[in-house]
């Protein structure tokens, strides 16, 4: 995802102004995106969080403390979505690995057919090479399912209690 | 992880531009310090280390961008970017082998033989990861990437 470009910054101008501009840019980026988005949308919203937290925490000298304190909440932010990503991602690979393997063992089960056989044997069943594997598969997939779910619903808590907290309107107040 | 060098002088009235100059220095070196050891998969922190100290100076470069000459921030930014990825490729693969090796201690033998195979797959992955980020040093070290953008920094100052 492109970062937004920020308008009106000054080289020769002072940090804390140019910072500023920047962080405001930021912050709208972050509440574009819907956190009851898609897979995509999230991973996106993370991205914006990380960039917000970036340029908090290397201006925040010139800021002052609420920038630091707003970069906390952005790492938290980033943190929980970059485990959730995680998650997505190793669903993916899991999808991806199963499916690799159900090909090898229908070739290796269309191997044990005669020529022109027109119906498998029941026992190829015995000899499919990674029929041992998919149970393991099927449990790792269960628990990254619910393990994402709930990382999304802490995510969610997180959001609302910013929320609550005005913590948008409060930090572009200290700007 | 490694924490940030604190960069000095950003209180107070300091330029954009300085302020640039400053961090941009800070962080090039920094990413370089990790170099060593970082080619050792036995110890995932190195690599770690070295990837999140990329992305620092790959936000200041963002941050700051402005204040540098144009083609030769977008070039030094694009190769800061480009070991980035070589880094992820690496670090990514030892994350995803942790948790998996974690998890399969909690399993019982007939789950396991799934885990053990979804694993090799992710340390074929992590050894291609790992000559990556080889050639990525390799190449950087040819191209004095440190070096250039310790000079993009000092040259982001107005004379």
């Amino acid at each position: 995802m492109k970062a937004r470009k920020v308008k009106g910054l000054d080289p020769a101008g002072p940090l804390s102004d140019n910072a500023s501009l920047i962080v405001a840019t930021r912050l709208d980026e972050l509440y574009s995106f819907d956190p009851h988005g898609d897979a995509q949308t999230l991973h996106d919203m993370r991205i914006a969080a990380k960039r917000l937290r970036y340029v908090l925490e290397l201006t925040s000298p010139a800021l002052g403390p609420a920038a630091a304190k707003g970069a906390r909440e952005a790492k938290d932010i980033q943190t929980l979505l970059g485990e959730l990503h995680d998650c997505d991602e190793m669903l993916a690979l899991i999808r991806r690995h199963s499916g690799d393997l159900r090909g090898l063992d229908a070739e290796a089960a269309l191997a044990l057919a005669p020529n022109g056989a027109g119906e498998l044997p029941a026992s190829a069943v015995r000899t499919l090479p990674n029929r041992m594997h998919y149970r393991g598969l099927e449990t790792l997939t269960a628990y990254f399912t619910v393990r994402r779910e709930l990382l999304h619903r802490r995510f969610i808590r997180k959001w609302e209690r910013l929320a609550s907290a005005q913590f948008r309107e409060r930090l572009l107040e200290t700007l | 992880m490694a924490r940030a060098r604190k960069i000095p002088g950003l209180e107070g009235e300091i330029t954009f531009s300085e302020a640039a100059a400053r961090t941009v220095e800070i962080r090039a070196q920094e990413i370089f310090s990790f170099a060593d050891g970082v080619l050792d998969t036995s110890n995932p922190e190195r690599v770690h280390d070295m990837r999140v100290a990329t992305r620092r100076l790959r936000a200041a470069l963002e941050i700051f961008a402005p204040c540098f000459p144009k083609s030769e921030h977008k070039e030094l930014l694009r190769e800061v970017k480009k070991l980035a990825d070589a880094l992820g490729e690496r670090r990514d693969p030892d994350v995803q082998i942790d948790a998996l090796l974690t998890l399969k201690a909690e399993l019982g033998q007939g789950e396991r033989a799934g885990v053990n195979g979804l694993v090799a797959e992710i340390r074929a992955r992590q050894a291609r990861g790992n000559e990556l980020v080889e050639a990525a040093i390799e190449h950087v070290g040819e191209l004095g990437l440190e070096q250039r953008l310790i000079a993009l920094a000092q040259g982001a100052v107005p004379s």
